[in-house]
């Protein structure tokens, strides 16, 4: 009976410390968020409207549009403007999804293409998203572009950067998603 | 207290890295520019003093029996402040960082020291060897990003000086790739430990000559 009873103290103690740090660890936590999520949300809020400037001349007009056709499953959100529309695509780069936008213009040609976020290799596939000349050009090669794309070791003529074929795929698939959904949008 | 020895301590003979080997995943896996490393050697420094403070203040709460359970909560509560002010306040860093910011909360370094020290020493004892325990570690991830940089991309300073591209030393085209990917991490630390114990070795060595003399 004794012995039971002591048990019985034991776990609660146990518990009830372990709630305790929990929940005021719980309440901290809540008060930084909400003293930083308005200001996370505007930063990725501006990251998307930098991508769009990047991709669409004219990105300050351009809407979202709530449904397009997504038969690759890479788009996920669609923006039109007077000359065109940005897409965001996440292709599935190296080791993760890299998050991407795709100006196309209204015959079909890509207007520019502009890496969001990713998680390539440094100095391998992550050359894709740098403002380096490399970076540069290897995304500005797409401009241009109509069809279905491939890179030049597939037999298509987008040159895929040194060492990171798999990035350049994904890239180049990003583009053809993109291209695609505008086609069928036309 | 001994801040000099906790300082020694934390930098050369109980170096997280180089001596203790913990954190090994961050420290292979982000130690590819300068900016990286230092960002996250200051982030798991300031975990690690916050950590150790409240650890230590609550050393006499906290059963033994929960005590690990007890330590992630308060390792892991850390971590989301610090992710999350970096994704509100810094997010260039945030990003390059990446996944391993969250994954700070099963760094070695920093349960290892609430075992090892903060859970059976005083507040200020402990806030300073947080200090010191992350200054070494902040310096062995910038040895190590500084020499992946240079053979490995060769620049130094990336992701800070000239515009976050870094300053070229060695031209395009001759740095050896490898050492920025993950088979160069484990060849860089792998030498880097060799020579540290090498030195260390000595160093203890010449002392000892010395005292017989």
């Amino acid at each position: 009976m004794k012995k039971s009873k002591t048990m019985l103290r034991d776990i609660l103690r146990l518990s009830v410390t372990l709630l305790l740090i929990t929940g005021m660890m719980a309440a901290v936590l809540a008060g930084i968020n909400q003293l930083t999520a308005p200001r996370i949300a505007q930063a990725r809020e501006a990251k998307t409207i930098a991508a769009l400037s990047a991709v669409l001349p004219d990105a300050e007009y351009a809407q979202k549009r709530a449904d397009f056709p997504d038969a690759t499953g890479l788009v996920s959100e669609v923006y039109e403007s007077e000359q065109g529309y940005a897409l965001k695509v996440t292709p599935s780069g190296f080791d993760n999804t890299i998050t991407m936008m795709v100006g196309v213009d209204r015959s079909g040609r890509v207007l520019g293409v502009s890496v969001i976020s990713h998680t390539e290799t440094p100095g391998l596939g992550a050359v894709s998203a740098e403002d380096t000349p490399k970076g540069e050009a290897f995304r500005h090669q797409f401009v241009g572009m109509s069809g279905t794309l491939a890179v030049s070791k597939d037999g298509g003529n987008v040159d895929a950067l040194t060492g990171a074929t798999i990035t350049s795929r994904a890239v180049t698939a990003g583009v053809n998603a993109a291209l695609a959904c505008v086609d069928a949008m036309n | 207290m001994d801040f000099k020895k906790q300082f020694k301590e934390g930098l050369l003979t109980k170096n997280p890295v180089f001596v203790q080997l913990l954190g090994m995943c961050s420290t292979l896996a982000i130690t590819t520019s300068l900016f990286n490393g230092i960002g996250m050697g200051l982030s798991v420094t300031i975990i690690l003093i916050c950590s150790n403070v409240l650890i230590s203040a609550l050393r006499k709460v906290i059963p033994s029996q929960i005590r690990i359970a007890a330590y992630i909560v308060i390792i892991a509560g850390f971590v989301t402040i610090v992710d999350l002010l970096l994704q509100a306040y810094l997010p260039a860093l945030s990003e390059s960082l990446g996944v391993f910011i969250p994954l700070i909360v099963v760094n070695c370094v920093i349960l290892g020291r609430a075992e090892a020290f903060a859970s059976k020493n005083g507040v200020l004892a402990s806030a300073v060897d947080g200090l010191c325990q992350g200054i070494g570690y902040t310096v062995a991830l910038v040895i190590m990003c500084v020499v992946r940089e240079l053979l490995g991309a060769g620049t130094f300073g990336g992701g800070i000086l000239n515009g976050g591209q870094g300053i070229r030393i060695i031209p395009e085209g001759y740095p050896a790739l490898q050492l920025i990917m993950p088979v160069g991490g484990f060849l860089t630390l792998g030498v880097l430990v060799a020579l540290f114990q090498y030195l260390m070795s000595r160093m203890e060595k010449r002392k000892k000559e010395a005292a017989e003399k």
